[in-house]
């Protein structure tokens, strides 16, 4: 029998038809794939002996405790320290997988000058030139640590401004620094007392300060429950995933945050429901309500309901007199449950918004979020680890990377605790500098990195307060020398100081604040200087995306 | 009656493609190489006295897995020869002596991005050896190493069943298997209780 083209067709029908019936197509589906995520071009971590090294997250400014996982002396994998005094053990979905930004294709390798490959010597020189020249203004978005200390001091000595990038969280404090002199670094939110917070749009479950302070705080005494220890009060025009785990959405009108401050004040004070007396917003209930979208009946309730379980605290997503001055009235800013004075903090520099008109030079450091841009006509120094797309900057300075640079990490904003903490080098920053060094190359005198962490470490060490917190717990007292509070820094303990106490803050109100423009609400990247993702936090933020709502009640 | 010819052809078609896909194709996708020399779990449990695996595969307090022992410690045994087994000279002559690590095929090699804590597994979750491991404290030789020609990973990962179906216990450890196991015990890992 000879086949036929007919025959051949057929029989080729038949092995494609019978080929689905076998593991042949699911195999090597499943093979390619795999196959696929192992290109010669994907970084892939060394194999090698695997030890485990404490450290802080230096990603933004809150300051979180890291178990560090190396292989063959590179990070490959964080995780959470257990028993930090803030951070409680969490991470945010970007700290988890910041040991992959290094690799990121965003990282910058090479300083450039408006698009063009330059080298650190004509920075350099341009940057002398510049300061010459002068007025200059140099930026700093972390403020309290060492290298602040070396900008400072540059600053001061050549004349320059010296400003700060806030973080939301600063700027929440903003009006009680105004009010009472004291700066925004020395106080913080006694959380941990509070029974009932009213968050003014603060993404309290969602990447406010340090992520897992709250959300611990919100799990051990909240999640689940309808009656819980702690309540939280979301007010917010959307229902973000904080208003969906909240006790209570508080469902305003755009923009109207400041008048519901204004009408609960109000309400607190007709009423009698707090002690407080002083100046009363001039808008009576009904006209706020009526800015809100909410009847004056369902903000009298929701006043009663936040005095019917104290201590009660008000958080802002951004710098909203109103919402201080609801604090005021509530009795919470120097109190137990509330705003606390703490120690340490430093005086706040010139806000970066507060910086206009024609400069000869901006200085820019690394820890500045990308999108920060000083309204200023001048050149501008750039550092920054990673390239954030468009810029305005005439000079990008690579800086070192996650874990590549010796850096301290002072109190995070917002926090009642004091502590201190410093990050060695866990990876080798090849042709990276960053601005503190750079400065000190210009003018020696400005100090260096080493040296500021180390007299920080002799002002603890001769305070003699609080203790170590990490693989060998100890008071400072207890320690030999102030080199050795340095060595066991270095080897990821952090130092906690004394909380704030209450009676350390008093404020008085003069006059009811006017209504502020309500800044939107900050976000896990609020604060965060790399504008890149790494690829675990892709992942991480899509299962965050997926959480379900409990079932909740609305006002 | 007679069946129409397309529909032998079309038959014959599905057969050729049965018989491939069962029978060739398994064999063709693992590349079979050999361990650098017969090592005897056997051996080793009767005349050394080491009878727990934990003896030589330790696990240290802190929950460090040794995995495979280092020459150094072969050589605590096996520093000079101590017999006539070619798979010991191979040993002592090539990598005791010369003081190489023996370069093992690693039947359980995962991707860069996973993490396995056989501390976790044993201690906390009261799992055996045996469990994952089968009887292979037992055998005379280590099994011949199969490559999968395209992801590069043993076939221990997919496992010995080429339709995963009816598969000893411990075979494969493919992601679904630990989220298979995960899920029956109740364990919620999520992504970073095993990958970074």
């Amino acid at each position: 029998m000879i086949p036929t083209r007919r025959d051949l067709f057929a029989w080729g029908g038949g092995l494609a038809g019978g080929m689905l019936f076998t593991p042949v197509p699911w195999k090597v589906l499943d093979d390619v794939s795999i196959w696929s995520q192992n290109w010669p071009w994907i970084p892939q971590p060394a194999r090698g002996p695997v030890e485990e090294k404490l450290s802080s997250c230096t990603l933004c400014p809150n300051a979180c405790g890291m178990r560090v996982r190396m292989a063959a002396g590179s990070p490959v994998g964080l995780s959470g320290m257990a028993g930090h005094p803030v951070s409680r053990g969490a991470l945010c979905p970007l700290g988890f997988g910041a040991h992959q930004l290094n690799w990121h294709p965003s990282r910058l390798r090479n300083p450039l000058h408006r698009g063009r490959k330059t080298s650190w010597e004509e920075a350099t020189a341009a940057f002398r030139k510049a300061l010459g020249e002068g007025p200059i203004a140099i930026i700093d978005g972390r403020t309290g640590r060492a290298a602040s200390t070396v900008l400072e001091r540059f600053a001061a000595a050549h004349g320059a401004t010296y400003a700060a990038a806030r973080t939301a969280e600063e700027k929440a404090l903003g009006p009680y620094q105004r009010w009472t002199g004291v700066p925004t670094s020395s106080l913080g939110y006694d959380l941990e007392n509070a029974r009932t917070i009213v968050s003014f749009g603060a993404p309290l479950l969602d990447g406010w300060a340090t992520p897992g302070r709250f959300t611990r705080l919100w799990s051990e005494r909240a999640a689940g429950s309808s009656n819980p220890a702690l309540r939280l009060i979301q007010v917010e025009p959307v229902q973000s995933r904080t208003a969906a785990f909240a006790w209570r959405w508080v469902n305003v009108r755009m923009g109207s945050e400041s008048a519901l401050a204004s009408a609960l004040a109000r309400v607190l004070m007709e009423e009698r429901l707090v002690t407080a007396r002083g100046p009363m917003p001039s808008e009576s209930v009904n006209e706020l309500a009526g800015k809100t979208g909410l009847a004056a009946e369902t903000i009298q309730s929701l006043a009663r309901a936040l005095v019917e379980r104290g201590p009660v605290v008000a958080i802002s997503a951004g710098d909203n007199p109103s919402v201080a001055a609801l604090n005021v009235v509530l009795g919470a800013v120097g109190a137990r449950g509330g705003i606390l004075r703490r120690g340490g903090g430093t005086k706040s520099p010139v806000p970066v918004e507060a910086l206009s008109g024609r400069m000869r030079a901006v200085l820019i450091d690394s820890t500045v979020p990308w999108e920060v841009r000083p309204n200023v006509d001048a050149e501008v120094f750039r550092f920054a680890a990673w390239h954030g797309g468009t810029t305005t900057a005439d000079w990008l300075l690579p800086a070192p990377g996650f874990l590549e640079a010796l850096t301290d990490v002072p109190t995070p904003p917002a926090s009642a605790i004091e502590t201190y903490a410093v990050a060695t080098p866990l990876m080798a920053a090849e042709g990276s500098k960053d601005a503190a060094r750079f400065l000190a190359e210009i003018d020696p005198a400005a100090g260096s990195l080493e040296d500021a962490i180390k007299a920080r470490c002799e002002a603890i060490y001769h305070a003699g307060k609080g203790g170590l917190i990490g693989p060998e717990p100890q008071p400072v007292k207890g320690l030999a020398s102030a080199d050795k509070l340095y060595e066991a820094l270095g080897n990821g303990a952090v130092w906690t100081g004394e909380a704030g106490t209450p009676g350390g803050l008093r404020c008085d109100l003069k006059e009811w604040p006017g209504p502020s423009a309500m800044e939107s609400p900050a976000g896990w990247t609020d604060g965060w200087t790399a504008p890149v993702l790494p690829p675990l936090a892709a992942k991480l933020y899509r299962e965050s995306d997926l959480r379900q709502a409990p079932a909740r009640s609305d006002v | 009656m007679k069946m129409p010819r397309t529909s032998i052809f079309f038959g014959f078609g599905v057969l050729t493609a049965l018989a491939a896909g069962w029978l060739v194709f398994p064999r063709a996708l693992y590349e079979r190489r050999e361990q650098p020399f017969r090592f005897p779990h056997k051996t080793h449990a009767e005349k050394s006295g080491t009878s727990a695996c934990n003896d030589c595969h330790t696990l240290g307090k802190d929950g460090e897995f040794a995995g495979i022992p280092k020459t150094k410690d072969c050589a605590t045994c096996h520093a000079d020869r101590m017999g006539s087994s070619p798979a010991e000279a191979l040993l002592v002559d090539n990598y005791v002596k010369r003081g190489r690590e023996t370069p093992w095929l690693v039947y359980s090699r995962q991707p860069a991005n996973v993490r396995f804590s056989h501390a976790i597994h044993t201690r906390l979750a009261g799992m055996t050896c045996r469990d994952c491991h089968g009887a292979e404290g037992e055998s005379d030789a280590v099994p011949v190493y199969e490559q999968n020609r395209i992801s590069g990973y043993s076939r221990d990962i997919w496992g010995h069943s080429i339709s995963r179906l009816r598969r000893a216990p411990g075979d494969g450890m493919k992601m679904s298997d630990c989220e298979n196991c995960h899920r029956r015990h109740g364990v919620d890992a999520g992504c970073l209780g095993c990958h970074e």
